[in-house]
């Protein structure tokens, strides 16, 4: 397999990801889809690290600091969700508009 | 031969996740779907001899993350939401958007179509350990900073306050 | 004692200062007599020092120098280190003048107790005078030029303090400007001949500057420009032909003061200046013939307008410029011994004129020569003093005045025998003018009875200045003429090399008779013109030659023609502020204000329309794109952000592709997704 494969797998699952982030109604729905993202990336730093820089570890060591920060995020995305529904009962965002101008 | 295989496969089944996690209705068989996907990539690290990668996926996401937004959908369920529609009214914009997207990042990503493994992956556990101890000592230090940060925040965020206990 | 010389100035100073800041205004105050002991000790201390250099106990000259002040100054490449001291240096000259400055200093101060009684400003008068004294002598024994040059402009000072004593009347505040800007104008000359001298020399020590000519090192065209210069400074201060016109104004001052100043002292400061840079003139025979030449230019056209006078003190004014012309010439003549001792005569026989004609106007209170007359029964001591005095100036023999002029007439006629005619003839309208004097005044019948029946004798304080006076006016001459007392003491140390420049012819001895001869055909005929109680015959000659009397009395258009120079300057400088205000202003200055102006209010439409515009336009463009897109994304949806900002990366992400084609198709896909945005709007739920 060639590192155009592991990119191409990447970016159809960006893309994939973006079309969730960008149609969900669910805030959850979008925070899985950005964790798709995520996942994509991570394929494209462990693809190039394997295939550019087989010697070293930097990109994959990225990718671990990558998974840490998504975790980090959807801890505090989720408890935001639940803040946000025990207020409003409510979870799609389009009901999010109270910052509208 | 045998690595084609286990490639496309594992790609197939983190693309048809990621298919299904934006695809369903019901956000319970999403989350679902999203463990499937997470457990795909993890396969495609594996395949890439990324072997330390491959532990961390399957771990944090889904041993992790996948089953914390599985508790979280249960917590917010509401059956009335299995009628509604889960995706809103610019999905065909999103649609032009995502297209152009793949479009420009198939054309980056075509030219490395040619460009093969140099050496037989090796195990890079050890490496990463020495990195993160050593170059990425500060870095380490500070993402340790952050999830203590997000621990405090999600407890914070996630608490119920004393005026909820009230009935509204 | 000459170790303390440099007290003799000072001295005076310091009762000056301590008489005009140290006691009130009181017309019985006894600081007067400050001044006067003052004056006193100086006048001891003069006759002291002249004694000694007569009878040779003390060798002159005499120099002591203090360093003042030293400068560096680089010259052609060269740093110098100027020293510039301050210093004393007395020679026989400065010896004579301390004592003709002292002595009449003191007497007239002795003169005024009576005769400024009474004054309201009798304590600043002192100390006025005091201050003179103390310039005047500074001016005598400084061997710095620069120092003698500032001293000359303090006594112009002290002369403009006192002409304009009586500044509330209108005439002498006028006659004090009139002689301060006269005198300054010469000292224009002077104080560039100084410069030249330094530039030269570089110093203002005479005795390094006499070193200098000396050797040989000034060029007699430099030494020309540095002693007309001196001229210059001197013909203002000694009232020489151009500038002479501003002493007889100068005569409204309180008439000891014209005594003092405009007789004796000051106004032979010039004369003792070009004595004291004789080396200088010694050089250069164009300046020498200047001098002679204003001098003999000066003694005729006085002499010639004192004629014509009726101010008792105006024709003591002209014939004082009359003498210092003569002694002008005789030091143009090679004469200096000559001139010097005119100059010391003069001081004592002219203070002693001006002393009488101030007891003759505090007598009859007029200066007019015409409402006195017979006084001489009323006044039997001025009478006889200025009789003395006249007979002294006339040269009548035995007289001090005799002594010097005929000195003078010797040296002039074997310098230049036409320079002899003039003075000779000077010397005829002298002797005329001044018994015309003496016939008006005391002689004849009393011509105004008021004034007549008013007169008296003056007070002691007033006669006994003029018995000393008197005594000196006859008796200097012979005394100082005597075995040569005064040639040996006072003559010009001759520069090696450069002898008088040509012994013309001898003077016979018989010239001094013929002159005589001729002085006493004067006094003749003026006894037969002004003797009798009236003027007939006198007033006839008038009335024919009415040109020339009209000529003389006024003084030759001098004043009409310095005014019309005036005048003439004064349209040069209107002219020249015509052409500044309105020509170099308008065009240039303003000219150039208005091109920059209007290049500026260029630069302001360029500013305002291009580039303020163009700026405002980039943020009108920012605003009304943000306007749009905030209009596109109204409904405050996050994902329609999301969309938006995906939009213009992965547009972006398109254009970096290297192919027209993405561009094109980028461009499609934006306008598509915003048609697309535009039906999936809705309003808000």
């Amino acid at each position: 397999m060639s590192l155009g494969h592991y990119l191409l797998l990447g970016a159809g699952l960006f893309v994939i990801g973006l079309f969730g982030a960008l149609t969900r109604r669910n805030v959850i729905g979008i925070l899985m889809s950005i964790e798709l993202m995520f996942n994509a990336a991570n394929i494209n730093l462990a693809a190039c690290n394997s295939y550019l820089h087989p010697a070293g570890v930097a990109g994959m060591t990225l990718a671990i600091f990558v998974i840490t920060v998504a975790a980090a995020e959807v801890v505090v995305g989720l408890a935001l969700v639940l803040a946000v529904y025990r207020n409003s009962a409510t979870a799609y965002v389009e009901d999010f508009s109270l910052l509208k101008g | 031969m045998i690595e084609a295989i286990a490639f496309y496969s594992m790609a197939a089944v983190a693309l048809l996740g990621a298919l299904l996690v934006v695809s369903l209705r019901n956000t319970v068989h999403s989350s679902l779907a999203l463990g499937l996907s997470l457990a795909g990539v993890a396969g495609i690290f594996a395949n890439l001899g990324a072997d330390f990668l491959f532990a961390g996926q399957l771990l944090i996401y889904v041993g992790g993350i996948a089953i914390i937004i599985v508790f979280v959908v249960m917590l917010l369920g509401r059956t009335s939401d299995l009628h509604l529609r889960q995706v809103n009214q610019q999905w065909g914009a999103a649609l032009l958007v995502c297209a152009m997207a793949g479009v420009s990042l198939w054309r980056l990503a075509r030219g490395y179509l040619g460009v093969r493994a140099a050496a037989p992956a090796m195990p890079t556990t050890r490496a990463i350990g020495l990195l993160m101890l050593n170059d990425y000592a500060v870095p380490f230090e500070l993402v340790t900073l952050v999830l203590v940060a997000a621990l405090l925040g999600a407890i914070f965020f996630s608490r119920k306050s004393a005026d909820d206990e009230v009935p509204s | 004692m000459l170790q303390h010389v440099y007290l003799i100035p000072l001295i005076p100073l310091a009762a000056s200062l301590l008489i005009l800041l140290g006691a009130k205004e009181d017309p019985r105050s006894p600081m007067p007599f400050l001044g006067i002991a003052a004056t006193g000790w100086c006048l001891l201390q003069s006759i002291a020092i002249f004694y000694g250099a007569a009878t040779g106990e003390l060798s002159l000259p005499y120099g002591a120098d203090w360093n003042w002040f030293s400068f560096g100054a680089t010259a052609g490449g060269k740093p110098f280190l100027y020293d510039m001291p301050v210093g004393v240096l007395i020679d026989g000259s400065a010896a004579v003048m301390l004592v003709v400055v002292t002595l009449v200093s003191f007497l007239v101060q002795v003169y005024s107790l009576s005769y400024m009684r009474g004054d309201p400003r009798f304590k600043r008068y002192y100390a006025y005078l005091s201050f003179f004294t103390a310039s005047m002598l500074g001016l005598v024994v400084s061997s710095n030029l620069l120092v003698t040059f500032s001293c000359w402009e303090l006594v112009g000072f002290s002369s403009y303090l006192l002409i304009g004593f009586w500044f509330e009347r209108p005439e002498p505040p006028y006659a004090a400007k009139k002689a301060f800007i006269t005198t300054k104008l010469g000292d224009l000359g002077l104080y560039l001949a100084l410069m030249l001298i330094f530039c030269q020399v570089g110093s203002f020590q005479i005795p390094q500057i006499r070193e200098f000519v000396a050797r040989g090192f000034m060029p007699a065209a430099v030494a020309t420009a540095i002693g007309l210069g001196i001229l210059c400074g001197a013909a203002g201060k000694s009232a020489q032909f151009p500038l002479f016109i501003w002493l007889p104004d100068a005569m409204e001052g309180p008439t000891p003061v014209s005594a003092l100043i405009h007789a004796a002292t000051m106004v032979a400061a010039g004369i003792y200046l070009v004595a004291k840079c004789y080396f200088i003139f010694a050089i250069s025979p164009v300046a020498m013939e200047t001098v002679a030449w204003i001098g003999a230019i000066t003694a005729l056209l006085a002499a010639t307008m004192a004629v014509v006078s009726y101010d008792i003190k105006r024709v003591l004014a002209f014939s004082t410029v009359s003498q210092l012309g003569f002694m002008m010439c005789a030091l143009g003549s090679w004469g200096f011994s000559a001139g010097l001792f005119h100059l010391t005569t003069h001081a004592a026989f002219k203070a002693l004129l001006f002393l009488c004609a101030g007891s003759v106007i505090h007598a009859v209170h007029t200066n007019d020569m015409r409402q006195m007359g017979n006084l001489d029964k009323k006044m039997p001591i001025t009478f006889f003093a200025t009789l003395v005095g006249t007979f002294a100036i006339a040269g009548i023999p035995g007289f001090s005045g005799f002594f010097s002029k005929d000195m003078i007439l010797e040296r002039v006629f074997e310098h230049d025998p036409r320079l002899f005619v003039i003075l000779a003839i000077s010397a005829c309208l002298t002797a005329f003018y001044m018994f015309r004097l003496v016939f008006m005044t005391f002689l004849g019948q009393e011509r105004d009875l008021d004034r007549y029946l008013h007169a008296h004798e003056s007070p002691w304080p007033m006669t006994v200045p003029l018995f000393v006076l008197m005594a000196l006016a006859a008796f200097s001459g012979w005394l100082l003429d005597r075995g040569e007392i005064f040639t040996r003491l006072v003559n010009f140390q001759a520069l090696p090399g450069i002898a008088p420049a040509h012994e013309a012819a001898h003077a016979p001895a018989y010239l001094t008779w013929y002159v005589t001869a001729f002085v006493f055909f004067a006094i003749y005929l003026a006894f037969r013109l002004y003797g009798g109680s009236n003027f007939r015959e006198a007033e006839s000659i008038k009335r024919r030659c009415a040109p020339v009397f009209n000529l003389l009395e006024r003084r030759y258009y001098l004043d009409d023609i310095f005014l019309a120079l005036v005048g003439l300057s004064d349209r040069a400088a209107r002219l020249a502020f015509w052409i500044d205000s309105e020509v170099v202003d308008r065009f240039f200055v303003d000219g150039w204000g208005l091109l920059m102006l209007a290049l500026a209010r260029l630069c302001h439409l360029f500013d305002d329309n291009l580039i303020d515009r163009s700026v405002d336009a980039t943020g009108g463009l920012s605003v009304s794109l943000g306007g749009t897109l905030r209009w596109i994304v109204r409904r405050g949806l996050v994902q329609e952000y999301l969309l938006w900002s995906a939009a213009v990366m992965s547009v972006l992400t398109l254009l970096t592709l290297p192919a027209q084609r993405y561009c094109l198709g980028a461009s499609v896909g934006l306008g598509l997704l915003a048609i697309l945005t535009l039906l999936l709007v809705r309003r808000p739920r």
